[in-house]
């Protein structure tokens, strides 16, 4: 878990071109991993070290019998409503905590407290208070993604152009159109690498919290693949999360970040 | 041609003062206690369609006394009328417009969509909104860049950009707080020759503060210099040529020999 200060801002990096070379080497990375995976595992018994036919077989076990997209979609699921709650939460809040300074300045020491707990113990307390069910997951992820986002939009607020609010102010633009069209611009790239983060850590603290208090979801499933001794169950399970997890980066989220901070293209030399 | 709303107005008072600035006084806090005084007893009228320049050093208030014209700041005492209406009762502030000393862009704005921002204190139509826009843009001479993003735009053209932002509500009165003083001097020039011709179509009333005396001698009907701490009025001079004003002729440099003297 990152500290406050961990949690740089940056730009989003310029559409990258598709360079032959550089696919090349990416293969022949995967490929590496992959061939010195399977080396390793012939000198291991399968239930320690599964080689990757054994891993490719049992992914198409679960996904060809419905399992893995029945509990991907649970999961996820869980995620995007704890991610939700956290935006729907978060993001006024960090406004509020961030346009009023002395609010800001009386809760300030609370979201380093609340970035120090560990996902593991959300999970114990949503355990007692929600038991198995739904709400464990969602509450452990919304614990996890709320103070990142609040600490990102809060940032935003501080670097708000005055000169921009003294514009509107002779503009005679009401207060509710200055929020809207100033602030809010101002804020979202800050709410976005906010957002990115905590639906990442999200992501990963779910399947702890689906571990613990779930009786459903890819977390419930590791766990169970694990005690039965399913090494190959596991492989396949941290396999499809590391691909979606991956996809999502890549096919919607950089891609959406591009497209949004256009604006932001080069102007950084300014 | 394209006649804004100012142009209609059939005053009953054959010159119409578009501003008044009556005995104004300005104090500021200090951190030592003692109110600074910025502005001490101002008077000033502007006559309508007129284009008077505000010239003094810097620190002399210039800018204090432009922000209280624009109603943004209160005086201390005195008052300011703007088209005969006292500004505290005076309701039509967006036909009031204020350009800055910086473009003041947004920066995650195109240019057409910068200029629309003014309009959007109101509520307009999108479509009208946008059309206006697109005028304003044509009017300075930025057609064919609507879709720029500032950081794609030189010096010069972002400053028209603010300057088509400034005119798109169609002002009677213009005012501008040191507008080009961030651009190269053949820029400013250029943009000096704009404002000239735009005012010619438009013929709003302009007040705009400068430190650059040959700046307020090339544009102006009229000079006010001011002397500083507490800000005051030293002098008016009434620019006595006909335009365009060529910086290098002899009776203008004449006139920029003797608010030389005056600063």
């Amino acid at each position: 878990m990152p500290t406050v200060l961990e949690q740089q801002i940056h730009a989003p990096a310029p559409p990258r071109k598709w360079r032959v070379d550089l696919v090349v080497q990416r293969l022949a990375l995967v490929g590496t991993i992959i061939g010195i995976w399977w080396i390793a595992s012939l000198q291991m018994p399968h239930y320690i070290l599964p080689g990757p036919l054994r891993v490719w077989q049992s992914l198409r076990t679960i996904s060809a019998n419905g399992d893995l997209w029945h509990n991907l979609a649970i999961t996820l699921g869980r995620v995007a409503a704890g991610f939700l709650l956290a935006t729907a939460i978060g993001l006024p809040l960090g406004i509020v905590l961030g346009a009023n300074k002395r609010l800001g300045e009386f809760f300030e020491p609370i979201i380093p407290v609340m970035n120090t707990i560990s996902s593991a113990i959300w999970a114990i307390f949503a355990i007692i208070w929600f038991g198995v069910s739904n709400a464990t997951t969602i509450f452990v992820v919304f614990m996890t993604a709320m103070p990142l986002i609040i600490t990102n939009v809060w940032q935003g607020t501080r670097t708000v152009n005055a000169d921009f609010i003294e514009l509107a102010h002779t503009l005679r633009m009401p207060h509710h159109k200055v929020m809207w069209k100033i602030y809010l611009p101002t804020i979202l790239p800050y709410f976005f690498s906010g957002a990115r983060l905590a639906f990442g850590f999200g992501w990963r603290v779910s399947l702890v919290a689906e571990t613990l208090g779930s009786s459903s979801g890819v977390g419930y499933r590791l766990r169970q693949a694990a005690d039965l001794i399913q090494t190959d169950q596991v492989f396949a399970w941290t396999i499809t999360l590391v691909v979606m997890m991956a996809a999502l980066e890549m096919g919607a989220l950089r891609p959406l970040e591009n497209h949004l901070f256009r604006w932001k293209r080069e102007a950084e030399s300014f | 041609m394209v006649s804004s709303g100012a142009l209609d107005v059939t005053s009953p008072v054959a010159e119409r003062d578009a501003i008044t600035v009556d005995s104004v006084s300005k104090w500021f806090p200090s951190a030592d206690g003692e109110p600074l005084h910025v502005l001490h007893d101002i008077n000033l009228k502007v006559a309508e369609h007129s284009i008077l320049a505000i010239l003094g050093a810097s620190g002399c208030g210039k800018s204090t006394l432009l922000n209280i014209i624009s109603g943004i700041l209160k005086p201390d005492r005195g008052r300011v009328c703007i088209n005969g209406v006292v500004s505290e009762q005076f309701k039509d502030w967006r036909s009031v417009s204020y350009m800055f000393q910086e473009d003041r862009l947004l920066p995650w704005r195109t240019a057409l969509r910068n200029v629309e921002f003014a309009l959007e204190a109101a509520s307009m139509p999108k479509a009208e909104r946008r059309r206006k826009a697109q005028q304003a843009l044509e009017l300075v001479g930025l057609s064919g860049f609507e879709d720029a993003f500032p950081y794609q735009l030189s010096g010069g053209m972002r400053s028209r950009v603010a300057l088509a932002r400034s005119l798109v509500l169609e002002p009677c009165i213009l005012l501008m707080d040191e507008p080009f003083s961030r651009l190269d001097a053949q820029t400013r020039s250029l943009m000096h020759t704009e404002l000239l011709r735009i005012h010619g179509l438009k013929k709003m009333t302009i007040v705009f503060v400068t430190h650059d005396v040959e700046e307020s001698v090339v544009l102006a009907d009229s000079v006010v210099v001011m002397a500083p701490r507490p800000g005051r009025v030293r002098e008016r001079v009434a620019i006595d040529i006909r335009r365009p004003r060529d910086a290098t002729t002899p009776e203008v440099t004449r006139y920029i020999q003797r608010l030389r003297a005056l600063i």
